[in-house]
């Protein structure tokens, strides 16, 4: 040893026979180039919703939760707001409650606690044969938030009231903004509207900008939540409620456009500083593909355009999908035929990908027609329908749809006469499944309809990994 | 009309004796009579008298008798002269005085008639200029103050006659009836102060006590500077010194004086045993308490001593003239000042030399000598440590560009920097063990007054430059070729260690880095068993090891590889190591179990070790380069003028033993690189592994670089090929100051960085209330509470988890339930979230009924619990056990500074060569 590191080049080779081992250990050592993970969330039931339906007054009010595995824990409240008595409790999921209130009922908060939150969904719907409110008006009770978008006609082409509930025990500042056919609508009054725990306001937007005949409504709370919810009566004839719009984004599936005859008008507002092309795909019962001479729509920056689709889709149930290079929110007006014709609106829906819930549905016999229209619009999938009867009755047998890839497929529902929940549950391996509901009832004078989209049902939220981590310091 | 008798008594001082003798019989004004005692010498002193003096006028006492006892029993014996006053002129056998010295004496006293005691000048024996006293005084605690400068050279600057507190016994000249009537000296101090104590109950009695500068003495000061051992008394001179010193003050002064005194000496005397101990002089620290308890267990002797004395006129003389005659308490001050000013220049923290001016051999000022023909600028500038400095901090400065200015410096492994050393401090100290290093930063921070912040930017944009002067500092002993030295140091400061550490913000790399010459350095004199350097070197490894704890294992077995190598041979090799390696195990014992229960924990560094920190595919030839990839890591080409010139000195014949040993370690930092950055998703990273195979390198290399000048010198081909190797060593880096500074540091190290915690909740949230801060991380949420404030410098690591994963997921589910409420049972008002927040969980937040949202933007947002929150009750204060650690940690940590501190040097008893002093003619 001693000897040869005395020699010169021994020692040379000796190092070098060491660096070539070490070079030889890391390249064997190196591992193979995998890409970032991205953890996936979790799914865990939620455990407490609040929900407000904002006028239930003559109107039927369900409430459902859809079956628990297990024998529940937990309690639903239904109390008109500004009561202390509650309307009912509920204490069984799978269990559809209904009930017509009066008139004179005002504004009707839900809470649900336990295993009773999970999935909740409660609707309202009215319905008049006369009147200038004639037709069937429909709407989920939705849940506070800080943001909302609705589109839809405007206050010149409609008497649009704007429903705000503040249900929290904090304050809510609440911001209006209109986008009209012709740009933003720029208002103070719509601006720092302060709702005091447990108020109830409408709010004609008519007072807020009296032309546009077509807009979308942001309202935003800069402190606190409200619940928020639009009434049109549209000028000419029909009632309903405007369905909550998806947020702004590239990709809008407007979802749940049913079989029925009549005009079809979309909306797409862009909120942003940009005018944009919107393209426009209908997926209907045997394909999806561009509608001719209705390809795309340009859309001014911030303002709002209507564009007819009734000869494209003739009278298909179908689904739209509106994809642009920046944000926008979709809307659609569909209206009956008859001498007094009826209206309803769809929007652009989310996914819903951990199942949906609509509570009140009804029998489709002669005069009424309850529709499901499902779409799978980017890749197949498969759905499983669960009705939830009412008074207690064993739940029927679920069934199973299979939606082809980009295809539409409309479901009459059938179940017993007094009215049912329906829980619509993608089975795993589908790709996104976006629907719709709509109610008919055929009279002499014309078609009354109500229509709404699938909203992702309250059953589960989704958790991503949680990390105690102190690098969260870190700029 | 005078007469005066001599009294030379002598005891073992036939060294001085024969000239004191002479000189006493030489006296212009001659003596009357002359009596020579002798205490029983064992040099024949009893002969050398007799010769002298005569056998008649000679007595012999026993061994043990003292001075005073001696003067006693002359005086028995002597004879009364009738008509005359007549005067004792007592000398010791050290004390030679000038032949003129009676007569100036004896002329002062015919002008002061009441003058009861008179004392000539004394300079020193050997050096006979240098001035020992020209009467003495004392202060309140009982020191010696003679008003000169030590080796002060008499030029008659201080000539007079001056009225004093006392002379010395050596050549006092005093009245037979003062003597008579004041009962002489006290014969219970057999040595030392008796002098004081005589003057003192002299003036006392209303006689003045004079210095007489024209009357000269040379005196030894045998007794005191140990130069003879004494047998008159027993113990250490410096003990009694210090026992009769207070024993007198005590006995002298005034009752309420007496009180206060005492009370002062105690203090006085605690303190300085403190001080002593500090410097490394115990046996002088124990002779301090010693005296003191001597004096003050025997409170009966005092007392006795007190009745013995006139308090009445003593009280008098304390009340109007004594007062000027001590030292004024400024004194001290002055003298602290001396003090401070000799540890600064290196003599030592005290001087100890005891009771007189002791003449200390001075240093040499050789080093001092500077040329003279330059400027100071030019002087300062034209030095290569200097000039490689300066290169390497505008180097850093430049490639720094981005980070130099900002708001609160963070990134990579470093927490935003925020609070102060006090903040560092308390999180030390307080419950809960915080890593060691946090007191080390606390301790820089006290440093940069108080500003972490500013600590922190030094130490790690500071990194590159102090690791050069670092390593060009301690390679000045093993490394002499300047030249060398100057590519080490750059080379060694722009590793891409270096630059890796300050992008990613590596606090700890950084410190190591700068320390590891260091180590180097002071490795060499540990392992040639220098006892200091030992602990210098624990001391120091403690840091690094606080800051990288594999610093320590790598220390360990080099060290143990030396001692196997070379320890064989010297002596206290091994137990200066055992010092150095053991220092850290006992000062960082509690963490080091820690890190050995959870052995992963080693291989990091301190701060936030991110996976996404390292390079996890690391490139072999990286590793073979000493390039540990990452942010700010250059190509890998960068080092491979530093590889060339080392694989290139493996070639020469000389020094191959210093080369194989630098590649060794080379090969051995390799090895551990390799592994560590193939553990990277554990968040290691190569860096200091890398550090020390470079050193190795570089030191092997610098060794045998002196060859190059040689080759140089040489010419022709030689020449050619000397230059081409000095090209391609300093190739690399310049090169790598030209990258970092293409580059430039361009984070993760940002000094943009903005406090996590919301100014709103930092302000709002009262005692103990925190914010939960959440963090959107490629589809994880991260989160982490903070109370009150952000996270410090070594929070971060250690905080316990704050166990709220379940209550997080829910509220970011948006889920609904209680999950609010166990927040607001953990205290937490605020829920803060940074990063790019996501829609779902902006809705899940704002879902929340619970929550109320304060404000959202783009890329932070915050909501407050509208429940009232209930902070956890306030964590105990720490356990005993870790108080008792702490105090002991910091009595170690004093202990070790004070063993590596420069103490005073232990200066060898020299045999004097006393010079031979002609004899004069007898008279």
């Amino acid at each position: 040893m001693r000897k040869l590191i005395e020699n010169r080049f021994g020692l040379l080779a000796l190092v070098v026979v060491a660096l070539v081992a070490i070079y030889g250990v890391a390249l064997a050592s190196r591992p193979p180039q995998v890409p970032a993970k991205i953890a996936d969330p979790r799914r865990v039931t939620v455990q407490a919703v609040s929900a407000v339906c904002p006028d239930p007054g003559g109107a039927t009010l369900s409430v459902v939760t859809p079956p628990a595995a297990q024998r529940a824990s937990g309690l639903a409240k239904v109390t008109e707001i500004g009561t202390d008595k509650p309307l009912t409790t509920r204490d069984v999921p799978g269990d559809l409650w209904q009930k017509e209130l009066d008139d004179k009922s005002k504004a009707v908060r839900i809470d649900a606690a336990g295993d009773m939150a999970a999935g909740l969904e409660a609707a309202q719907t009215s319905r008049a044969t006369s009147g200038a409110g004639r037709g069937l008006a429909g709407t989920r009770c939705v849940e506070p938030g800080a943001a909302a978008w609705f589109v839809g006609p405007g206050p010149a082409s409609a008497d649009t009231t704007l429903y705000l509930d503040n249900i929290d025990e904090a304050p809510a500042n609440v911001s209006i903004m209109l986008y009209a056919g012709e740009g933003p609508v720029l208002s103070d009054r719509g601006n720092g509207m302060v709702l005091r725990p447990g108020e109830h306001r409408e709010v004609d937007l008519k007072t807020l900008a009296p032309s546009p005949l077509v807009m979308a409504v942001s309202i935003t709370t800069a402190t606190g939540r409200v619940t928020a919810a639009i009434k049109e009566e549209v000028t000419g004839g029909g009632v309903d409620w405007l369905p909550l719009a998806a947020e702004p984004a590239k990709t809008v599936v407007v979802p749940g456009i049913p079989a029925v005859a009549g005009r079809r008008e979309l909306y797409v507002a862009v909120p942003g500083e940009e005018d944009t092309v919107v393209s426009v795909k209908a997926v209907l019962k045997d394909g999806s593909y561009a509608l001719k001479n209705r390809e795309s729509l340009d859309v001014p920056a911030g303002s709002t355009t209507t564009f007819d689709l009734s000869t494209g889709l003739t009278g298909q149930p179908a689904s739209l999908v509106l994809t642009a290079d920046r944000p926008i929110v979709a809307g659609l007006k569909i209206t009956g035929t008859g001498a007094k014709p009826d209206v309803a609106f769809t929007a652009g829906a989310p996914p819903i990908d951990i199942g949906s819930v609509v509570a009140d549905n009804r029998n489709s016999d002669k005069d009424h027609v309850t529709r499901l229209v499902l779409s799978a619009p980017f890749k197949a999938a498969k759905v499983r329908l669960q009705l939830l009867p009412r008074d207690g009755t064993p739940l029927p047998d679920p069934t199973e749809v299979d939606l082809p890839a980009a295809r539409t497929k409309e479901i009459k529902l059938t179940g017993p006469k007094g009215g049912f929940g329906v829980l619509v549950l993608p089975e795993p391996g589908s790709g996104p499944v976006y629907g719709g509901r709509s109610l008919e009832e055929s009279t002499k004078q014309g078609l009354l309809i109500t229509a709404q989209p699938l909203a992702l049902a309250r059953i589960w939220a989704l958790v991503p990994p949680v990390v105690p981590s102190p690098e969260v310091v870190l700029p | 009309m005078h007469s005066v008798t001599a009294i030379v008594v002598a005891h073992d001082g036939a060294r001085w004796l024969k000239e004191t003798l002479n000189a006493a019989l030489r006296q212009s004004r001659p003596l009357d009579r002359v009596v020579g005692v002798d205490n029983g010498s064992r040099d024949g002193g009893a002969k050398l008298v007799a010769e002298i003096f005569g056998a008649g006028n000679t007595l012999t006492l026993p061994r043990s008798t003292g001075f005073g006892e001696a003067v006693h029993a002359v005086l028995e014996r002597l004879p009364r002269v009738q008509n005359a006053t007549e005067w004792l002129w007592l000398l010791h056998d050290d004390c030679a005085p000038d032949i003129y010295a009676l007569e100036a004496l004896l002329r002062v006293a015919e002008h002061n008639p009441n003058a009861g005691i008179l004392g000539p000048k004394l300079r020193d024996w050997l050096d006979r200029r240098v001035l020992l006293e020209i009467g003495v005084t004392v202060n309140r605690s009982g020191r010696r103050d003679t008003g000169l400068e030590p080796r002060e050279y008499d030029q008659g600057q201080h000539d007079a006659v001056r009225e004093v507190l006392y002379v010395s016994t050596a050549g006092m000249l005093i009245r037979r009836d003062v003597w008579e009537q004041l009962g002489g000296l006290d014969v219970r101090l057999p040595l030392f102060r008796d002098d004081l104590d005589l003057c003192w109950r002299a003036r006392a009695a209303g006689h003045r006590v004079l210095a007489v500068s024209d009357a000269v003495a040379w005196h030894a000061e045998a007794a005191a500077r140990r130069r003879r051992r004494i047998t008159a008394t027993e113990g250490h001179p410096r003990r009694v010194d210090r026992r009769n010193a207070l024993f007198v003050i005590m006995s002298n002064l005034p009752f309420r004086a007496l009180v206060w005194s005492m009370i002062r000496n105690t203090v006085v005397s605690l303190v300085k045993t403190v001080m002593f101990l500090v410097a490394k002089q115990p046996a002088t620290a124990l002779d301090e308490v010693g005296a003191l308890g001597n004096v003050l267990f025997h409170p009966l002797r005092l007392r006795r001593a007190r009745k013995r004395r006139d308090q009445k006129a003593l009280r008098a003389l304390y009340q109007k003239g004594l007062r000027p005659l001590l030292t004024p308490p400024s004194a001290a001050f002055r003298r602290l000042a001396d003090m401070v000013q000799g540890y600064l220049v290196g003599r030592g923290p005290m001087d100890s030399s005891g009771r007189h001016h002791a003449i200390a051999p001075t240093e040499d000022d050789g080093d001092e000598l500077l040329n003279d023909d330059q400027g100071w600028i030019r002087r300062t500038f034209a030095r290569p440590g200097v000039l490689l400095a300066v290169a390497l901090t505008v180097v850093a400065l430049v490639a720094e560009r981005r980070i130099l200015a900002g708001d609160l410096l963070g990134g990579g492994a470093l927490v935003p920097v925020v609070g102060g050393a006090s903040d560092l401090y308390h999180l030390y100290t307080g419950p809960g063990w915080a890593p060691p290093y946090v007191i080390a930063v606390a301790g820089m921070s006290a440093l940069a007054l108080g500003k972490t912040w500013l600590a922190v930017y030094v130490l790690l944009l500071g990194c590159v430059p102090l690791a050069g002067v670092s390593a060009f500092l301690a390679t000045r002993r093993i490394i002499p070729y300047a030249p060398a030295r100057v590519w080490l140091a750059a080379t060694y400061a722009l590793l891409p260690v270096a630059t890796g550490a300050v992008a990613s913000g590596r606090l700890g790399t950084a410190v190591v880095l700068v320390l590891l010459p260091v180590y180097a350095a002071l490795a060499g004199r540990v392992v040639s068993g220098s006892r200091r350097a030992a602990w210098g070197f624990g001391i120091l490894l403690t840091v690094g090891t606080a800051f990288v704890p594999l610093v320590y294992p790598f220390a360990a077995l080099l060290g143990v590889l030396a001692l196997v190598g070379f320890g064989g041979f010297r002596r206290g090799t091994s137990l200066s190591l055992a010092i150095g390696l053991g220092v850290p195990l006992v000062l960082l014992g509690p963490w080091l179990l820690q890190l050995v229960r959870d052995p992963g924990r080693i291989l990091l560094e301190v701060g936030v070790n991110q996976a996404a920190l390292a390079d996890p595919r690391l490139s072999p030839e990286s590793l073979l380069m000493l390039n540990p990839g990452g942010p700010g890591a250059p190509p890998f080409w960068v080092t491979g003028g530093l590889a060339a010139v080392a694989l290139g000195a493996l070639l020469l014949r000389r020094h191959q033993m210093i080369v194989a040993v630098g590649w060794g370690v080379m090969i051995l930092g390799l090895l551990v690189a390799t592994v560590m950055s193939r553990l990277s998703l554990a968040g290691t990273w190569p860096g200091v592994p890398m550090a020390f195979a470079a050193t190795g390198l570089l030191v092997a290399s610098a060794l045998t670089a002196h060859r190059l000048g040689e080759f140089s010198r040489a010419g022709g081909a030689k020449r050619i090929g000397a230059l081409l190797i000095a090209a391609v060593a300093f190739a690399t880096p310049v090169a790598a100051a030209t990258l970092w500074i293409r580059t430039g540091v361009d984070g993760p190290l940002t000094h943009a960085a903005h406090d996590p915690l919301p100014p709103m909740a930092a302000v709002t949230a009262s005692e103990g209330e925190g914010t939960l801060l959440i963090r959107p991380d490629r589809g994880r949420l991260g989160y982490t509470v903070l109370r009150g404030r952000t996270l410090l410098i070594g929070e971060a690591e250690t905080q316990k988890p704050p166990g709220l994963d379940a209550a997080v997921a829910g509220l970011a589910s948006g889920r609904g339930g209680q999950d609010v409420k166990v927040l607001a049972g953990e205290g937490i008002e605020f829920v803060a979230v940074s990063g790019t927040i996501d829609d779902r969980l902006r809705r899940a937040l704002d879902s929340e009924p619970a929550l109320i949202r304060v404000s959202l933007s783009g890329n932070a947002g915050l909501w407050r619990l509208s429940t009232p929150v209930t902070p956890p009750s306030a964590a105990d204060d720490g356990d005993s056990t870790h108080r008792m650690w702490l105090w002991g940690q910091g009595v170690f940590v004093v202990l070790a500074l004070v063993f590596a501190a420069p103490g005073a040097r232990r200066t060898e008893v020299v045999e004097e060569e006393y010079a031979e002093v002609p004899v004069g003619v007898l008279v």
